[in-house]
């Protein structure tokens, strides 16, 4: 591993990456934004935009430029620093912890190795838990800049939840940091890798017909963790923060424009980090079910008769097909559910994250954390 | 200027000022804000220490849960009553005068210590071996098996304070009493 800035290419090639990552994400707010109506609609049995375009898809260009020739204004009573700051701030954390997410094998050549992620670091997790709990200030700068009694109670509701959930979000990962013992994304990924087989007590038990991913053998965390990514991305059934009986629209009420349009490009990022690291941790990552990275090499390198360095740019984009698909699988999870389930009341909401799934994650990990011990030193 | 030196002089410069403006902001919900901001800025000078962890820790910890819950409280509570308070009196004079005599002995002490050993950084080797040791393991052991006792019992003191400060508002007078 190089480290990030040695020397000048490779401060040149992260910082297009960067860029690279955070267009990829912006770009992929409004197809997003049309599945979700699109997707909602015939939930409840409508149309949804359907005039735009085919399927009503250029109806996202119309509302793009519908979005930016919104008059820009700031409440008479608001904080002008604070009403411009909160939207820029509200889309750094989810761009800058989803580039910590590997997408695919990385790409080598004869001299550099091209990781397909925006950057490696060593403590993964932690950098990524670290970074989206900022997430919290955005929402308070919002609802106090706003100057309004409706964005401030939604500030204060969402950043309690945000602070609630990600205890239960954290603990939820410690039996996957214990079961691979690496903070490393791609490590974890790579020992993934193959099919089902637990070891422990001295025995072995394979089952090849299943593979060898994080949910088999953390479901419970991996439950946690999924739900407590709805809290953190604050949707529903945790929208407390915008529950419109209540408080109009929560922390972004006074906002319009493009500026709102910030809040939702930053929801969607949450969303996106939260898929990808569900699937990071629990469903194998990029990694193709059964077939690892090099026979999929060979595979090309068989069948279409190219170059090997040709192999391996086709391998990347073949396991990056691999990574999207089971990523789209869960953003569809997320916005299904978020047309599926009704809203908590606020003292469920706050029930729910510090009397059952904070309690069931600590037994979790120390579960856990016990098998481990006791499976490796002990035998049957 | 190198890319590590200009990082450092940047991150030094961000942290510093926002520093600065913690105790200079009028309004305290500013003041909050810049705190989290030295706190970020610290956790990216860690970053540049090859600390990646620490800073990870620094994040989730400090910026992430402390300092939120502080700019919560902050725009919940009616502040003028406590600056009022706070700005007469001989008690607050005297803490005044303290933090004045505290700060000026720190300045002295940083400047006659930066004058005294003179900085000699061999960045090859430091900075060259740092990624391949794992410094979460090294960090782990050091706590968990070198110090695990006092690690143990500083535990034990944040959950006595915890508990502590959750009996004081419960009881008679206090914030949360129960009757």
């Amino acid at each position: 591993m190089t480290t990030m800035g040695s020397t000048t290419i490779e401060i040149a090639i992260n910082l297009v990456k960067t860029i690279l990552v955070f267009l990829m994400m912006v770009q992929a707010v409004p197809i997003l934004v049309w599945l979700e109506r699109r997707g909602s609609a015939f939930i409840q049995n409508r149309f949804g935009p359907n005039r735009v375009g085919p399927l009503g898809l250029v109806q996202l260009l119309a509302d793009a430029v519908k979005f930016l020739k919104k008059e820009d204004f700031v409440p008479e009573k608001g904080n002008r620093f604070l009403f411009y700051c909160a939207p820029v701030f509200a889309m750094i954390p989810g761009a800058i912890a989803y580039m910590a997410i590997p997408m695919s094998v990385p790409l080598v050549t004869e001299s550099y190795t091209f990781l397909i992620q925006g950057y490696e670091i060593n403590v993964g997790i932690v950098f990524i838990l670290g970074i989206s709990s900022l997430a919290a200030y955005t929402i308070l700068m919002a609802g106090w800049g706003s100057g309004s009694k409706f964005s401030l109670m939604g500030a204060l509701r969402a950043s309690a939840q945000i602070i609630s959930y990600e205890l239960a979000l954290g603990l939820a990962i410690v039996g996957v940091i214990l079961l691979y013992g690496t903070f490393n994304l791609a490590e974890m990924i790579q020992s993934q890798s193959g099919s089902l087989n637990f070891q422990g007590f001295g025995y072995t038990v394979a089952a090849n017909w299943l593979p060898n991913w994080g949910i088999f053998y953390q479901p419970i965390g991996a439950l946690l963790f999924f739900a407590a990514t709805f809290a953190e991305s604050n949707r529903l059934p945790f929208d407390l923060a915008e529950g419109e009986a209540e408080l109009v629209a929560g922390f972004h009420t006074e906002y319009g424009g493009f500026k709102m349009l910030m809040f939702f490009i930053g929801e969607y990022a949450h969303m996106m980090v939260a898929s990808g690291l569900m699937v990071t941790f629990f469903f194998g990552g990029y990694s193709i079910w059964n077939f690892s990275p090099e026979e999929v090499h060979s595979w090309i390198m068989n069948t279409f008769s190219v170059a090997p360095f040709t192999a391996n740019v086709l391998n990347s984009i073949i396991h990056f097909l691999s990574y999207t698909i089971k990523f789209a699988l869960f953003l569809w999870i997320f916005i299904h559910v978020r047309w599926t389930l009704p809203r908590f009341r606020y003292d469920q909401l706050m029930d729910l994250g510090w009397k059952t799934m904070l309690p069931w994650a600590l037994a979790n990990s120390i579960l856990t954390a016990a098998i481990i011990f006791i499976g490796s030193h002990f035998t049957l | 200027m190198t890319a590590d030196a200009f990082l450092f002089w940047f991150l030094a410069f961000v942290t510093v000022v926002s520093g600065l403006s913690v105790i200079l902001m009028v309004n305290p919900i500013y003041s909050a804000l810049s705190l989290a901001m030295t706190m970020i800025g610290v956790a990216a000078i860690f970053v540049t220490l090859n600390a990646y962890f620490l800073a990870g820790v620094q994040l989730i910890v400090y910026a992430g849960a402390v300092m939120v819950l502080f700019v919560m409280v902050l725009m919940l509570f009616d502040l003028k009553h406590e600056i009022q308070a706070f700005t007469r009196g001989r008690l607050t004079g005297a803490i005044k005068i303290a933090s004045v005599g505290i700060l000026s002995g720190l300045i002295v002490g940083a400047v006659t210590m930066g004058l005294k050993t003179p900085v000699v950084i061999t960045a090859s080797s430091d900075v060259a071996a740092a990624p391949t040791v794992d410094t979460t393991r090294a960090l782990a052991e050091n706590l968990f098996i070198k110090n695990v006792l006092g690690f143990e019992v500083l535990g034990v003191m944040l959950l006595v304070i915890a508990v502590g400060a959750v009996a004081l508002s419960r009881s008679k007078g206090g914030t949360h009493a129960r009757d």
